[in-house]
Order: structure tokens, then sequence, then C-alpha cells
């Protein structure tokens, strides 16, 4: 562990006096997946956008042209059901194309967003590639194993996310299921998924994108449309993760936040692992 | 037991570490994350300012698409009963079938440095027809499995062996209108490996019928291997060349190569 040593020899050469106390900390994130996991924002932003102007020029989902709105696309009917119900939004501007206008590149963007779509591609597979190689070098890849209680952990767990904002406002105190790991089982099994959801869409990317010389992964995903319908559908894994990941980090604390960024949490007791051999 | 224990979890490094120490380095690190966010904000804006990154992806994308690429790999073949519409998809004005009857096609940057001028009776006669059923991807998303019956662009290559320095052929069409009706001429580059693919067909026939307008009559090129927009309609002249020629799509920001 070069990064703990480091710390030490800091430790030592800091000439404070004996009296003042220690802090403990541990550590919780390799240099490489603290890297990785925040340069998954701009990455999967710049996916997002850009694969939502691709589909914008050929949407799986259709319906015949509405003869009202001239529309026969759901997601720009969504864009349209936005228009009419958001506070001073009965004047958008090309009603349509709302969602496209607002969480894409643009309609009619095909050829810059194809661009930005590789780009972003290739560097959220060196991305892929780096993370796991942080989790395995450091080890951190046990600690996300789901294991066979995880089920009826992650439901508990589930719960009291969910009863929390209540217990809030009616002042009751409210403690979590006791841990003794790393990670919550909801949370090892959130972890867990989102790495998995990552390489199926790359492979339901290139599944799409060469359909003809990797025809057998195409074909594993029931051949090129559905798997254009596979990877479409992988997108909103992320969407859905992103919401309440970003909730509960703020909702958790600073410390959370602060260990993704330095790597060492100060929650030395209440992880628990330390009790845990 | 062992192998439990390889996937069971680790307990933390637990450090102690005098408070200033700890400080020190918190601070190092939101410094240095702060200023590597600001470099990938500041990358993302020349994204849109320049152009040579995205054309680099460009270049990086087709070059992949050209390793992948393998010239005794075929595509899917699929059955009559797994054929879809087709619609035509394109972007201008399709002419009216006047040009037919007098239609040629010419080939140029033959190794006998001449010019060759054909009709379409002398094309069919000459050599053998294939059909295939196969699958055309469109850039835009949407795909179609049809029925194609020509001659192999390879056997007119054996026929009229292009010059020995050729890697390109430059491929120009009749359906040349804009959606206004005004001249938008429409040519595409196709390597010559591409080419000589044995799916890649000069075709003149569709679903068992002679082509239509819509569908590019009298001859056009279906190349599974490429996108749809390289399946040029209505081919009126084929040069081969030892540079890369102009491509329609590539000089509007797609890519120029187009392997699937």
């Amino acid at each position: 562990m070069p990064h703990s040593t480091q710390l030490r020899k800091e430790r030592t050469a800091t000439c404070t006096p004996a009296s003042s106390p220690r802090v403990r900390v541990a550590r919780k994130h390799h240099l490489l997946v603290r890297i990785t996991h925040w340069l998954n924002i701009p990455l999967l932003l710049g996916l997002i956008v850009s694969g939502i102007s691709i589909y914008w020029a050929s949407p799986v989902y259709r319906h015949n042209p509405d003869p009202q709105t001239g529309s026969s696309d759901y997601l720009a009917d969504v864009g349209l059901w936005i228009c009419a119900h958001l506070p001073g939004g009965h004047d958008c501007a090309s009603r349509p194309d709302w969602i496209y206008n607002h969480i894409s590149l643009g309609p009619s963007t095909l050829a810059p967003a194809l661009r930005l779509h590789w780009c972003c591609t290739y560097l959220f597979m060196l991305n892929g590639l780096a993370y796991l190689a942080g989790i395995l070098w450091s080890g951190e890849w046990r600690a996300l194993l789901p294991r066979l209680s995880d089920a009826r952990g992650a439901l508990k767990m589930a719960a009291y996310y969910a009863g929390t904002p209540l217990a809030i406002l009616r002042r009751e105190p409210r403690k979590p299921p006791r841990q003794t790991t790393k990670y919550n089982p909801l949370q090892r099994l959130a972890y867990f998924s989102i790495p998995v959801a990552g390489v199926l869409s790359v492979l339901t990317g290139w599944a799409i994108h060469k359909p003809m010389q990797l025809s057998w992964l195409a074909a594993i995903f029931g051949g090129f449309d559905s798997a254009r319908v596979w990877h479409f559908w992988l997108m909103w894994i992320f969407v859905l993760f992103v919401i309440p990941h970003v909730i509960l980090v703020f909702a958790d604390g600073w410390d959370t936040l602060r260990s993704m960024i330095t790597g060492w949490s100060r929650r030395v007791e209440s992880g628990g692992q330390a009790n845990e051999s | 037991m062992n192998r439990d224990a390889a996937f069971r979890e680790r307990p933390a490094g637990i450090v102690e570490v005098a408070p200033e120490a700890w400080h020190r380095r918190t601070r190092r690190d939101f410094l240095v994350f702060g200023a590597s966010a600001l470099g990938v904000f500041a990358v993302g804006r020349a994204w849109r300012r320049e152009g040579w990154l995205a054309n680099k992806t460009l270049r990086f994308d087709d070059d992949v698409a050209e390793a992948l690429y393998s010239p005794s790999r075929l595509v899917p073949t699929y059955t009559k009963s797994q054929i879809t519409s087709l619609k035509n998809n394109y972007n201008g004005a399709t002419p009216g079938p006047g040009y037919i009857p007098a239609w040629r096609l010419t080939l140029d940057g033959l190794s006998s440095g001449l010019a060759v001028s054909l009709d379409v009776h002398t094309l069919l006669t000459h050599h053998q027809i294939h059909d295939q059923i196969t699958r055309t991807v469109c850039v835009e998303g949407w795909s179609a499995i049809a029925w194609w019956a020509g001659l192999k662009f390879n056997d007119l290559l054996q026929s009229y062996p292009p010059v020995s320095e050729a890697k390109w052929a430059r491929l120009e069409s009749s359906v040349n209108l804009d959606s206004y009706g005004n001249p938008d001429p429409y040519f595409v580059s196709v390597d010559l490996p591409t080419a000589r693919h044995p799916q890649t067909l000069l075709a003149t026939h569709f679903n068992g019928q002679p082509l239509t307008v819509e569908h590019g009559a009298p001859l056009r090129l279906v190349v599974p291997v490429k996108l749809g927009l390289k399946n040029i309609k209505a081919i009126t002249r084929i040069t081969y060349m030892k540079d890369e020629p102009k491509d329609y799509w590539a000089e509007r920001g797609y890519s120029r190569y187009d392997g699937i």
C-alpha cells in the first residue's frame, strides 16, 4: 500500500506535539477508482446527449403521426407533455422537439452526434479498463461482490431509505440496519450492477456499430434491431442509478463525498471492517 | 475454504495520522481534482470549437472498422420470409425514369488506359447473376432485409481490370437532385478490398423485379459490409484511382470508410 506508507511518512515528518490527537483514517478508494469514477460524469453525459440525438434520426418507439402535433415519436410526445405541463411551457419553441432541444445535441445533428458518441465510447472503454485495474489491484473488488444473503438485506436497506424522509419530518430518531462491511447490501447490488451495465452497453454498442463484422455479437442480443433496443434501455439504467446515487451521497454526508476525492474515510469504526476479521 | 477466503472482503487499512498532515493531503487532493475537472471542462468546450479531435475520432474509428474487415468473412443471409420493406431514403428528389433507356455505365481508370461505356444488356449477358438476401443498415439506425440480384462487383473488376496502383473506386450517380429538384451530385468512395468482397453486388433486381427508379434503376451498388449510404443508386460512372476519392457524406461530417 504505497498510499498509506506515504501518509505514515508525512505523519512522522510532521513535528506535532505528542499530546495532539491523531486522526484515524481508513483507506477506501484506490486512485484509479476515484479518477475513473469522476470521468464517468462527462463521458456518460456526452454519451447520453449524443445518443439521444442519434435516437432522433430513427426512433425505436413510434406510432402513426398524430394529426394534431405531427409527431410520430413517443419520446417527442414526452417533450410535448412536458411543454404542456411545465409552468410557462405553453409557448415552447418547436414543441415536438423539446426533448431533443434540451437533453440532446438537438434535432438534425446526427453527424456531430455520432462523432461525439464514438469519441466518448473509446474513452469510456479505456475508463472502464482503468477502473477494473483499480479494483483488482487494490483488492476492492471483494467488497463489491454481492452475497447470497444480499437480496433480503437490499430490501431492508431500500425500506430504510424509503422511510427516512418521513422519519425526518416526524423527527423520529432512526438507525440504519447494522452493517459490518464496507458497503451495505443495496450498495453492493448497485455498484456491482453498474459496471455490468457498462459492459453490456459497450457490447450492444459494438453490435450496432459493426453488425456485419461482429454479427455473432449482434446475434447474442437478438440481431441488429434488438441490440439497438437493448442499448437504448441500458442507458436508462445509468440514468435511474444516478438519481438516487447523488441524493444518497449528499444525505450520507461529507465523508462519503470526500472519500471519493481523497481516497480516505474517517469513518473507521462505523464501516466496521476492522471488526470483521 | 481457501477459495472462500480469496473472495472474502478484507479489513480496510487503518492509519493514524497527524491532523495537519490529514488536512494538507485532503486540501491537495481537492485542488488536484478541481484543476482536473476544469481541464476536462476545457476539453469539452474545445470539442465544439475545434474540429481536430472530432476528425481524429472519425479517422480512428474508420481505422478500427478497416482492421475489423475481412475479405473472406460473409455477412448473414436471410430467407425470403424474412424480407422486410425497404424505404427510399434518398434525401433529394428522385428523377423521372426518362434517363433509363439511354443509360450507360462508364468505367475509367482501367489498366487498358481506355474508358469503357457499357449498357445494361452487355453487363448482364457477360456476367453471372447472383441472388442474395442481406440486411441493409442505415446510419440513422434502421435496417431492412431485401432480396437483391446482380453481378458481383469483383466479376466486373476481373473483366475490366483497373490500373495496377488503384486502391479506390469513385462511384457517381444519376440520382443527383436535392429536395427542391436542383442539381446535387451524389458520389461515394469505395475501397477496392470492399468492392472485391463476394457479397458486394452491382444489382439490377430488387425482390425479384427489375430495379425501380426509387431503388436505383437500372444498376445500383449493394454493399452489405458498408452503411446504407454507400449503396449508391443509378450508377453512371466508376473511376478507379490510387488516392482516396471524395465522398458525399464524408464531406458532410460522416465517416468516410463506413464499414460495419
